[in-house]
């Protein structure tokens, strides 16, 4: 099994986990870190105090791994952090190796890396990558997604799982059949 | 205490009492013996409803004699709550009403009674009479007020017509003797004062009255007028017949109402009525005139009663309101040719007192925006008064010359005053004197003050043209005198900067004061020199064009283009600047203004400046642009040699100016890209810029134009940093200006500088070989987002002599879009964007494209739809935003297969021949059309809604309006659909009928006639069309048979013999007349009219059961 550090280098080494942004060119449904949570922009309005004063904004975020709502305000010229977000499909399958091949209109070079998932243990799922390393730092999602994953799984059914990652945090959130 | 069961089994019993036949001996007995209130009630109401149920029943006599009952029983307890003795009257008035017509009973001895209660003395008995005709008169006005009592409209309108004619007079007369002799009086105790103010009431009643034209059959038009008068009975103008000359013509009614306002104008609710009552008799009109002579004697003894009332009092708070309404309803009622034909003295004094009222209403109205009162009844009577004066001088040719500028100017100083900062004016001084000044928060649903006050601003502007001798100089010497102190107040903040470099020191109570009087000065001068109407192309306004011509002759057009060319100078300190022309000179302390703002951005100032002034420097520079920039002379009777030399075409004026506001633009773009209005207004006036071609011609001149598209081509700060709707209209200006007339080496030159940049950029991204490894990265996504928003912004330049080029260039990049939906799959916020740039493109160009085109587009779009199925069909998203991600996509697809759709109905594309030479013809006969493509998107989608998605009304709403659509435009269409889609569309208009709201089933039901009529139309049995049909005619058919059941129990439970034949009729006339059903529009109708017939005729019977 895997030192469980090592796995947070998984991905892209190297590149910061934010980067900043003008608070004015934040866009609602985009993403910004608030109180250190990477959040989706679900409410963004601007406010002045007194009529020749400069804009703040009012943004409220939704955690997008919790769920959980936070809110700030702040002036309009300030910077705010954006979290960098990556979704990842990963091939889940019970024993043979597949490849997803894109259906990709223009690009013919292209196809997303995969892994296979080969068990579920402690509440864990143990993915295997192109590189034959197995990684098993992926929780096994909680609700109606980790039983669907579970039984997919158990019926050996073809799926993609969509892992969603954002400032060195990870989490499996959609899984979908694939296409035959 | 009473649980919420015995309250409902208490009043189910009332409910079912209410309903039991012939109560009338019961009720007569509760009501002679009980003693609880409500029980009393519930009695009347009882007799009420069963009066009108059982109409037809009921003897002539014993209606009568209920009514004495009625009416003895309240006159002989003086002590009934009021709530009991106003149901029992209610019962009366709705009885007489419905007998008005059939059975002859009428009002006069009622009436009769009235009068012995009035001639009494006795306040309680006459307030009581009061009530008896306040309820005739509520149940006869068909208003909002009126009972439900199951009768046609036809019947309501008939009974309100017998009643206006005769019945409401006598009221009237009633109620005009009362008040005379109250207003005899001298002293009224507080009892009296009760009843006075009761009739009071009743008299405005009857002035509100909305008269029905007499003795003409309603058409079906009328008949929904009049209900639409039952929904609001309020702000009725006076419009009595012919027969009311007698009462309403004589001078002693008005002067009644003005000495009994001056009785009670201290009491503040009396007031009220009393004002409203000489409002109404204001608003006069109509065939109640036997001629313009008759208007006139009229307005002139109220407009006499008027002056004496106001003249000499001094104006109670309450009062503002009904006194601004009475002038208001005064000026627009009554023509011009009778205003004009009032005596002279007359008039001068009532336009004289006009003005002082609206000084003094606005200063009061400032002096509560000051206390932030909740209750601006003065803001509400300066605005009514502002009104009046805009109706009164916008046809001010018909009035002698000249006289409304006196008058202008004391209303536009004093407008101005109140506006701007002591000394010169007293804003946000309390009525001692004191200054307040608080700051407090705004937020952006706070509308700017150039929208909230517009129609006062509108109504200033136009008096200040009224009076441009005084107004403009004003304006423009105020003006000036600020920005020359706001100058220096920035001078001196920055040498204190520099001191102590630190900026939380700085007091900004000096400059927001200047930044405030500026704000108004320019919003009145932008409404002043010109307006805004959306579509036309806006005037100089005659006034001004008239004043600037009167004092060409003083002018020196040089000293003039050196003052405007100048606008980094005082405009004092230019020699011979008292010799230039005013108009000018106004917009040029604007750009003074705006240059002062532009230098202090350049000396990092940005800071201390105020956002809202910004607004108003473009907002102004946009509205004098489209009006005064290369003015064309040909649309004028005379022009101004001055204006016409500074900004007309081919003039060195007009391109300084050019250059200068782009100058601006640009430099705002990039200091203020943090303030998203500002940047948004500033955009507009770009777009304002190039949107003209002539404008656009001389812009395409400017270096900095050229400045401006590579900065913005490159995406490099400051511009990326502007929100993405400011780039969007951004990139809209910069395609705008492409097409300004340039030689066609500079307009290749152009493009490769705006478009080609983008596509470049594009290309050179996505081909990369590990565009699939990187696609991730912000960076990249970053770029990716920022040409999908510059894509939407191409789309929204579409004007149809550009349409042939911008589609090709557009249809290359949706075809990679769709490779994007691809890459992106995973990131919601992308697939929006791209879904999004395919519904602008549908929205802007299909109604331009030909048939090649089309199908490009429409081909392009469905490998959307299926990318984005395949890519989502079976996939499960439990992430917090999945649902609002996935309705997002959902209403956009809506919303683009709703523009495709468009194509069917709007349809430019064969008049309009911009694609000739390259479309190739291809014969006769669309192969396909916009409603194949629709239909087959709608194939796609359907499997990804959701009943869960369907919650969210917009969606579901949008997606029911697509298939109604669809279903109604082409009905033929549906029988060839593939069998999967039939079913699915037919699954959705079942799901639509039976378990959604009654407006989208009434959707359901819009869509499924055209089909049934489909049906009868090809007369085939066994189509699936006409199955499916039959399936929901069978759901609708049960209701039917059910009916039929229904209608036997009905008639078999009935064992009064009466009753039984009644209803028997009544269903045999309700069905004979909708046999044979066929199509016929008329069949429909003539059933229509037989169910309301029904309705009213048997409904209240049914309800005895």
């Amino acid at each position: 099994m895997a030192d469980a550090d090592l796995d947070f280098t998984i991905g892209d080494a190297g590149a910061s986990a934010t980067y900043p942004m003008q608070c004015s060119t934040l866009r609602k449904n985009g993403f910004v870190v608030l109180k250190g949570r990477p959040c989706k922009i679900v409410e963004m309005s601007t406010s002045k105090t007194g009529k020749h004063g400069h804009a703040k904004v009012h943004m409220v975020g939704i955690d997008i791994f919790s769920g959980k709502k936070y809110e700030d305000i702040c002036p309009s010229t300030h910077n705010m952090d954006v979290p960098n977000i990556k979704r990842m499909d990963y091939q889940v399958c019970n024993g043979e190796y597949y490849c997803t091949v894109s259906t990709s209109y223009i690009f013919t070079n292209f196809c997303f890396s995969t892994f296979q998932l080969i068990g579920i243990q402690d509440g864990y799922l143990s993915l295997l990558q192109d590189s034959g390393e197995v990684r098993e730092d992926l929780k096994m999602p909680e609700g109606d997604l980790g039983k669907e994953i579970e039984s997919k799984f158990d019926a050996g059914e073809e799926t993609l799982i969509t892992v969603l990652s954002a400032m060195n945090e990870e989490a499996a959130v959609a899984i979908k059949a694939m296409a035959k | 205490m009473v649980s919420t069961e015995q309250r409902q089994h208490a009043e189910h019993i009332f409910l079912s009492f209410r309903k039991s036949k012939s109560p009338f001996a019961v009720c007569k007995h509760i009501l002679e013996t009980s003693k609880v209130d409500y029980v009393l009630f519930q009695a009347a109401t009882a007799i009420m409803e069963a009066v009108v149920r059982e109409w037809i029943l009921l003897e002539k006599s014993s209606i009568e004699s209920l009514i004495t009952f009625l009416l003895t029983y309240v006159l002989q307890r003086p002590n009934l709550q009021k709530y009991v003795r106003e149901q029992i009257l209610l019962a009366v008035a709705v009885i007489v009403k419905r007998g008005s017509l059939d059975k002859s009973i009428n009002c006069k001895s009622i009436f009769h009674e009235v009068s012995q209660l009035i001639s009494s003395g006795n306040p309680t008995v006459q307030t009581l009479a009061c009530s008896i005709l306040t309820a005739l008169l509520s149940e006869f006005s068909s208003s909002n007020k009126t009972s439900n009592i199951g009768l046609s409209m036809e019947f309501h309108g008939s009974c309100k017509r017998l009643f206006q004619e005769d019945d409401l007079k006598q009221i009237f007369m009633l109620t005009v003797e009362v008040l005379q002799e109250f207003s005899r009086r001298e002293n009224l105790n507080a009892q009296m004062s009760c009843v006075f103010q009761c009739y009071l009431a009743l008299a405005n009643q009857v002035l509100s009255w909305n008269f029905l034209p007499p003795n003409h059959i309603l058409s079906c038009r009328e008949v929904m007028h009049y209900i639409a008068m039952f929904e609001a009975t309020q702000n009725v103008m006076l419009k009595p017949t012919a027969s009311w000359r007698e009462t309403l013509l004589d001078h002693r009614v008005m002067d009644l109402f003005f000495t009994v306002h001056r009785k009670i104008r201290e009491d503040s609710d009396m007031a009220q009525d009393s004002l409203q009552c000489l409002a109404q008799l204001a608003s006069m009109h109509g065939p109640i005139f036997p001629d313009e002579n008759a208007q006139l004697t009229y307005l002139a003894h109220l407009m006499e009663g008027l002056l004496n009332m106001i003249n000499g009092i001094e104006i109670e708070d309450s009062e503002a309101v009904g006194i601004s309404n009475i002038i208001n309803n005064l000026i627009s009622t009554f023509p011009r040719s009778v205003l004009t034909a009032l005596p002279n003295e007359l008039f001068a004094s009532f336009i004289n007192c006009l003005t002082l009222l609206t000084c003094s209403f606005g200063r009061s109205a400032a002096l509560e925006e000051v206390l932030d009162k909740d209750d601006m009844v003065y803001m509400e009577a300066y605005d009514k008064l502002l009104e009046s004066w805009l109706t009164l001088v916008q046809e001010d040719e018909h009035f002698p010359r000249g006289c409304f500028v006196q008058p202008a100017v004391q209303v536009f100083n004093s407008y101005i005053q109140c506006h701007l900062a002591a000394p010169d004016g007293t804003r946000n001084l309390t009525a001692n004197g004191v200054a307040s000044h608080e700051e407090e928060e705004i937020n952006e649903l706070q509308e700017d003050d150039r929208e909230l006050f517009s129609d006062q601003l509108a109504s200033i502007g136009m008096l200040g043209r009224i009076a441009a001798d005084h107004c403009i100089p004003l304006l423009t010497g105020l003006l000036e005198n600020r920005v020359t102190r706001l100058h220096g107040q920035l001078q001196r903040h920055q040498q204190h900067l520099m001191a102590s470099a630190d900026p939380g020191t700085v007091d900004r109570k000096v400059l927001d004061d200047l930044y405030e009087d500026i704000h108004w000065l320019i919003l009145v001068s932008g409404y002043l020199l010109a307006d805004d109407p959306q579509g036309e192309t806006p005037l100089i306004p005659s006034e001004v064009m008239e004043y600037s011509i009167k004092h060409s002759t003083e002018v020196d057009i040089n000293t003039t283009l050196q003052l405007l060319g100048s606008p980094g100078e005082k405009a004092t300190s230019i020699p011979g600047c008292n010799r230039t022309d005013s108009v000018i000179r106004l917009l040029s302390a604007v750009l003074r203004t705006s240059e002062v703002e532009s230098r202090a951005t350049r000396a990092s100032l940005t800071e201390l400046l105020s956002p809202q002034m910004g607004k108003d420097i473009v907002w102004f520079l946009r509205r004098w642009a489209k009006t005064y920039l290369l003015v064309d002379e040909k649309l004028y009777g005379q022009i101004s040699m001055p204006l016409s030399t500074a900004f007309g075409a081919d003039t060195e004026g007009a391109q300084w100016i050019v250059g200068y506001l782009l100058e601006k633009v640009i430099n705002n773009l990039s200091v203020w890209s943090s303030e998203p209005d500002l940047a948004n207004d500033t955009v507009e006036l770009l777009v304002t810029l190039v949107e003209k071609r002539e404008r656009a011609n001389i812009v395409v001149q400017c270096e900095n134009w050229w400045n401006l598209a590579k900065q913005f081509a490159s995406r490099s700060p400051p511009l990326h940093m502007l929100s993405s709707t400011v780039q969007r209209t951004l990139m809209k200006a910069l395609v705008l200006g492409g097409f300004a007339h340039m030689d066609s080496d500079t307009k290749q030159q152009y493009w490769a500088e705006v478009l080609h940049p983008l596509q470049q950029r594009f290309l050179n991204l996505i081909n990369q070989e590990n565009f699939a490894q990187i696609c991730q990265e912000e960076a990249v996504k970053q770029e990716i987002i920022a040409t999908l928003e510059a894509l939407c912004g191409i789309a929204e330049a579409t004007q149809i002599d550009n349409v042939a080029s911008l589609f090709s260039f557009l249809m290359d990049f949706l075809s990679s879009c769709i490779g994007l939906m691809e890459v992106y799959r995973n990131s919601p916020e992308t697939v929006n964007l791209i879904i999004e740039v395919f519904v602008e493109v549908a929205h802007k160009q299909i109604c331009y494209l030909g048939e090649t085109k089309s199908m490009k587009l429409y081909e392009v779009c469905l490998t959307l739809l299926q990318v984005y199925s395949k890519n989502n069909l079976g996939r499960k998203r439990l992430d917090v935003a999945a649902e609002e991600d996935q309705y997002q996509d959902l209403l956009l697809i809506m919303e683009l297969l709703t523009n495709l759709l468009s194509k069917e109905f709007i349809d430019f594309s064969d008049t309009d021949e911009v694609f000739r030479g390259q479309e190739q013809s291809s014969g006769a006969g669309r192969a396909v059309s916009a409603a194949d493509v629709v239909l087959y998107g709608v194939n796609i989608v359907l499997p990804l809604m959701s009943q869960d998605l369907l919650k969210f009304p917009s969606l579901c709403n949008q997606y029911y309006k697509l298939i109604t659509f669809i279903c109604e435009i082409f009905p033929e269409k549906i029988p060839q659909l593939p069998e999967e889609l039939f079913k699915s569309l037919m699954c959705s208009l079942e799901l639509g009928m039976t378990s959604m709201s009654s407006e989208i089933s009434q959707l359901c039901l819009e869509a499924l006639s055209p089909l049934a009529e489909q049906c009868a139309k090809t007369q085939e049995k066994d189509t699936p069309l006409f199955i499916a049909t039959r399936h929901f005619l069978k759901v609708k058919m049960d209701d039917l048979a059910e009916y039929s059941e229904l209608v036997e129990t009905l008639l078999s439970n009935q064992r009064d013999a009466v009753i039984y034949q009644r209803l028997a009729d009544a269903f045999n006339s309700l069905t004979a007349s909708s046999t044979p059903p066929t199509m016929d529009r008329k069949q429909k109708v003539a059933f229509l009219k037989s169910l309301e017939e029904f309705v009213a005729n048997v409904g209240g019977l049914l309800c005895v059961k």
